[in-house]
């Protein structure tokens, strides 16, 4: 088959039928983007440990949100629908074979000037928490990064991660210990 | 009370989450922390990613919305363009299987008068060359035919398999 691609006129015309395609108004996702944007983003930062990975996923997590046609009961169905998107795909991409391995070159990358002591402090310790994070299993760094970092109820986390609500209080308590050992032993117990 | 839970523990989380741990949150709850495992592991891993998540959001860089929104239009454009044709190309495959097997179908019908010809043909060149020779062919020939008759069948099976696998990747 051949490769199709878009004139401008198309690509303009796009933006038209993208009001019918959408289940959203574009002015309904402009509000709903700005407040889940920075949260998203941050979760795929730390769940995959590579800035542009998680740019990538995170364009694939809306378009993927815009074209679902599931009918919203309220605006935290919609949140924790958008983070399971985010999660699947975060899962999906692991299962795919690795032609790279991310390092922690994106958290290099925030590392301040040696002259900021306080600022380079909180670096590093986002470095190690980053570190300790890779050791966990990626269902348990969402489920602790939803939990601590958004702040979220078991039930959300549950509706979220697609786990029972009644095992989620186990698997949580499980992840934390897991992550607190390995924060305060990081070279593992000898 | 197992050792998953403690009655202090959703105390300690929403002190931590509202951002007033250690120094704004009860003496009690911090002495509760000192001494209880659980709990203190909650307050050390909660800070940590709290406070994490707190930079991220500050720190982390994302498109406008508009960007977003004009990229997800463009990539549904495209999808759409791409499954409109899809129906065609699929159009186009059955009609080329249908249309060998047609085509081996009428060869298979018409073969009798095939061989009634090559029948004829043998009347005529008979004469001409000698019997046994004629004979021969004429007997490979009507041979060939069961052969090319099971090879036209296993056409009709293959072609619109061979069809689906070409088009597969499409």
């Amino acid at each position: 088959m051949r490769d199709l691609t878009l004139t401008d006129m198309e690509r303009l015309g796009a933006f038209d039928e993208a009001e019918r395609t959408f289940l959203m108004t574009e002015e309904a996702f402009r509000v709903f983007y700005e407040l889940t944007a920075r949260p998203v983003r941050s979760y795929l930062g730390r769940m995959t440990g590579d800035d542009r990975l998680a740019d990538d996923l995170f364009q694939e997590t809306y378009y993927k949100f815009l074209r679902a046609t599931v009918r919203f009961e309220s605006d935290d169905h919609r949140r924790h629908y958008l983070f399971r998107i985010a999660t699947n795909l975060v899962r999906d991409h692991r299962r795919r074979p690795r032609h790279e391995v991310p390092g922690g070159e994106a958290m290099h990358d925030t590392v301040p000037s040696p002259a900021e002591t306080h600022t380079a402090d909180r670096a590093a310790q986002r470095i190690d928490l980053g570190r300790a994070l890779d050791h966990l299993k990626p269902r348990e760094r969402s489920m602790l990064w939803l939990a601590y970092a958004q702040g979220w109820s078991h039930e959300e986390i549950a509706t979220a991660l697609g786990v029972k609500t009644a095992s989620l209080k186990a698997m949580l308590h499980r992840a934390r210990h897991r992550l607190a050992d390995v924060l305060k032993h990081p070279g593992g117990r000898s | 009370m197992n050792r998953y839970e403690c009655a202090y523990e959703d105390r300690v989380t929403s002190t931590v989450l509202s951002g007033r741990w250690p120094d704004a949150a009860d003496e009690e709850l911090t002495m509760h922390a000192a001494t209880c495992e659980l709990c203190g592991e909650v307050a050390m891993v909660a800070s940590l990613l709290r406070s994490d998540h707190d930079q991220a959001r500050r720190e982390v860089q994302v498109p406008v919305a508009g960007q977003v929104w004009w990229r997800s239009a463009v990539r549904a454009r495209l999808e759409s363009a791409q499954a409109a044709t899809r129906p065609m190309t699929w159009l186009h495959g059955v009609t080329a299987a249908i249309t060998i097997g047609i085509m081996l179908a009428g060869i298979g019908l018409a073969w009798p008068s095939i061989a009634e010809g090559a029948g004829w043909a043998r009347e005529v060149v008979d004469p001409l060359v000698s019997h046994a020779a004629v004979s021969g062919v004429v007997s490979g020939v009507l041979r060939q035919s069961v052969l090319i008759g099971l090879a036209a069948a296993a056409c009709l099976v293959i072609a619109p398999l061979v069809v689906y696998f070409a088009l597969a990747n499409d």
